[in-house]
């Protein structure tokens, strides 16, 4: 790894620079995922933090989820999972630190989160919610690039308007990584599991995921989709390559990709009233 | 008629196909298509957590007034790098033909 590049991971693993990381968040990485205690000991100290309990409830809610209701933690560990929760607990607290600016990052994560939940869904494909968190995800490392490298971030940014190239290859000649590997450091130094940080680190390089390779995919074909519908905006605005890999592995065809594009489009209306409804508060 | 997030709902729109409460997509609507949108109306929408409605004609338009052509240029700018590629050249047919289905909607306010 060179210089640069781990001078950044290091700063990138140190959670706690994160300015309004919660306390919550580290008690919650002690506990284990599977444990019936650990559960309703989870439940205790997330409710206990009502700011943070809001804002995962309103994420739950959102249409990444919307196939439920959820209005207590406790229920949302239920239906959901412990590890979304957990992870919604984080996210919901980075997201928290974004800019008012950063409205279409926001967009292009939530409607990246319900395109991989109608994509699972469609495919009938196992831990949906586990699908649906990592497309919410997915770009996370494009929230920390900011946060933890202010100035790298302004010629990231100069670099993709004045050569219009994609994100990644801005990133990868200013700071010597990409906002995807960044996102996997960070979701290894949170715990979050394989299945949430292949997808993370691993959707613009499918082939690179080897456990997770079909929920990595879908989350991939997600941002395609979204990039394509021009919803929300995630520093670029060209549509990435579909991987061949990724296609393959779901197995898509032509068919199944003119339904999905109406389906998500239909959903779309209603990420922007949430969203809407977010920047109105 | 045109799918709208609530947010954007303003009294004067014409409802276009019935609404149903936010939690239960299926059942007795809350109301019937036809009806003028008031304030009080949108209000009651959002207590039972309607998202989104169908209102007669094409009222919304995202930053201003696109037209069509517009929207095709957008679309065109958005899969210039990767147009060139067999499974990208499909989903761009399928975005266009799914564009001018969904701009043909202004048909169906005559139909309505
Ligand atoms: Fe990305
Ligand atoms: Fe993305």
């Amino acid at each position: 790894m060179t210089d640069k590049r781990s001078d950044l991971k290091k700063i990138i693993m140190d959670t706690k620079t994160l300015p309004t990381l919660p306390g919550v968040i580290q008690k919650l990485n002690t506990l284990s995922d599977n444990d019936k205690s650990s559960v309703q000991e989870m439940a205790k100290i997330v409710s206990s933090d009502q700011v943070l309990s809001a804002r995962i409830l309103r994420l739950a809610n959102s249409p990444s989820y919307g196939f439920y209701r959820v209005s207590t933690i406790s229920n949302a560990m239920i239906l959901l999972g412990v590890n979304v929760v957990k992870s919604l607990a984080l996210s919901s607290s980075i997201f928290a630190i974004m800019e008012k600016d950063s409205v279409g990052l926001w967009e292009h994560s939530l409607g990246v989160g319900v395109a991989a939940n109608l994509i699972a869904r469609k495919l009938g494909l196992p831990e949906c919610e586990e699908i649906a968190t990592a497309g919410l995800l997915h770009d996370i490392g494009k929230v920390i690039i900011p946060l933890k490298c202010s100035e790298a971030e302004k010629t990231i940014q100069k670099l993709i308007y004045e050569r219009q190239i994609f994100t990644m290859e801005a990133e990868r000649e200013i700071i010597d990584t990409d906002h995807a590997e960044v996102g996997g450091w960070l979701s290894k130094s949170w715990f979050l599991p394989d299945k949430l940080s292949e997808p993370i680190a691993f959707h613009h390089d499918v082939a690179k995921s080897e456990n997770h390779r079909i929920k990595t995919a879908v989350v991939h074909i997600a941002d395609v989709l979204i990039k394509a519908s021009g919803f929300g905006n995630s520093g670029d605005c060209f549509v990435p390559s579909i991987q061949k890999i990724a296609w393959d592995a779901l197995k898509l065809n032509e068919q199944l990709l003119a339904e999905l594009v109406d389906e998500v489009e239909d959903k779309l209306v209603e990420v922007k009233n949430f969203s809407l409804e977010m920047m109105s508060e | 008629m045109q799918k709208i997030p609530l947010m954007l709902a303003k009294a004067g729109m014409t409802i276009a196909r019935d609404v149903f409460r936010g939690d239960s997509p299926i059942g007795i609507p809350i109301c019937g298509k036809g009806t003028l949108l008031t304030d009080s109306l949108i209000a009651r929408f959002d207590n039972m957590d309607v998202q989104s409605i169908y209102v007669e004609g094409h009222p919304v338009w995202e930053e201003g007034e696109r037209s069509f052509d517009d929207i095709l240029h957008e679309l065109d700018g958005r899969f210039i790098k990767t147009l060139q590629e067999p499974l990208n050249a499909m989903l761009y047919d399928i975005y266009k033909s799914y564009l001018i289905k969904s701009m043909g909607g202004d048909s169906d306010r005559q139909a309505e």
